[in-house]
């Protein structure tokens, strides 16, 4: 435990000193204040642009507009920054060496895929809440917020979908030791799953579905029980991957 | 005029990220000589992209020393 704490302090102080914190506080701040500013824009644009003297109007942006924006924002860039920021997170120890020594020293192998794990998790959900608190605040300035459903869920399901994508990094990063790789099976994981989601069958138990239909969630197009499905299935991932991530790394030569 | 003022509570926090994140970057790559990959034209140039230049820099630039 002790050994535990002290790994994940210092892969905190890593993310600090290599800027990863910095750039990603940043980022989801920008999206965050980003979503709700293009919700109340787009409309005025329209309104402005008259194409071929058609004027286009559009009905006035409401609160849904704001989190559709940030859905989308977070869902697409905003889990493209996260992959790329922490797709180094097992590659630079491998390259630079430097976990030669603490293993020697005595530090347990799957202490190393935990304590990484866990900084990259808080990190992503400091990001998160971050990004969200902005867009609520914003959102609850501008407009009427009106009845949303299933809240929690919604919200819920992006951040387990980021997780899940933090754990498919550190696997890829075990298994092929480089940048690349780990990027090249997160994006491959997620592309597969996108592939899968065009049968309608497979969609409820899809993790991709977590980040992709939460704005139906939130107008209850969508019903809990279409969500409920995929995020036990992206829960079991995410422990199954974990498990399979210290498994490869016990016996991988460092 | 008018319509600048309705996004002021947008814009300068917008600003303050974007130019933040770009003079981070800028001052990272004049203060250091290698850079682990490309060199210092091309992050000078890159850290003006906005969000995605500055991240680039600080993730795949960067050097360790």
């Amino acid at each position: 435990m002790r050994a535990y704490l002290a790994f994940t302090k210092k892969e905190f102080i890593e993310n600090l000193r290599t800027y990863k914190l910095l750039i990603l506080l940043a980022v989801f701040l920008l999206f965050g204040v980003m979503s709700p500013l293009v919700a109340k824009l787009v409309p005025e644009i329209m309104q402005n642009l008259g194409i071929g003297g058609i004027k286009i109007t559009l009905p006035e942006a409401t609160a849904m507009d704001s989190w559709v924006q940030f859905f989308k924002n977070v869902g697409q860039i905003g889990l493209l920054v996260l992959a790329v920021v922490f797709a180094g997170i097992m590659s630079n120890e491998f390259s630079r060496g430097t976990l030669v020594n603490v293993l020697t020293k005595g530090l347990k192998r799957h202490t190393v895929i935990f304590s990484k794990l866990t900084a990259a998790a808080l990190i992503w959900t400091m990001s998160y809440l971050l990004c969200l608190a902005v867009t609520y605040g914003y959102t609850v300035y501008f407009w009427d917020m009106g009845e949303l459903q299933h809240v929690f869920l919604a919200f819920f399901s992006m951040w387990l979908f980021g997780l899940l994508l933090v754990v498919l990094l550190i696997l890829g990063g075990t298994l092929f030791k480089t940048f690349i790789g780990s990027l090249l099976l997160a994006g491959g994981a997620v592309v597969a799953m996108t592939l899968l989601n065009i049968s309608p069958k497979i969609q409820k138990y899809n993790p991709v579905t977590l980040c992709g239909d939460n704005t139906a969630l939130l107008t209850g197009v969508k019903n809990a029980s279409d969500f409920v499905p995929a995020v036990i299935i992206c829960i079991a991932l995410v422990v199954v991957l974990t498990t399979v991530s210290v498994v490869v790394f016990d016996r991988k030569q460092i | 005029m008018e319509i600048i003022r309705q996004y002021l509570p947008f814009l300068i926090p917008l600003i303050v990220i974007e130019l933040g994140l770009t003079v981070a970057a800028l001052i990272h790559i004049f203060t250091h000589k290698t850079y682990r990959k490309g060199n210092r034209v091309l992050w000078v140039v890159l850290s003006f992209v906005q969000i995605i230049g500055p991240v680039l820099y600080f993730v795949i630039g960067r050097s360790d020393e």
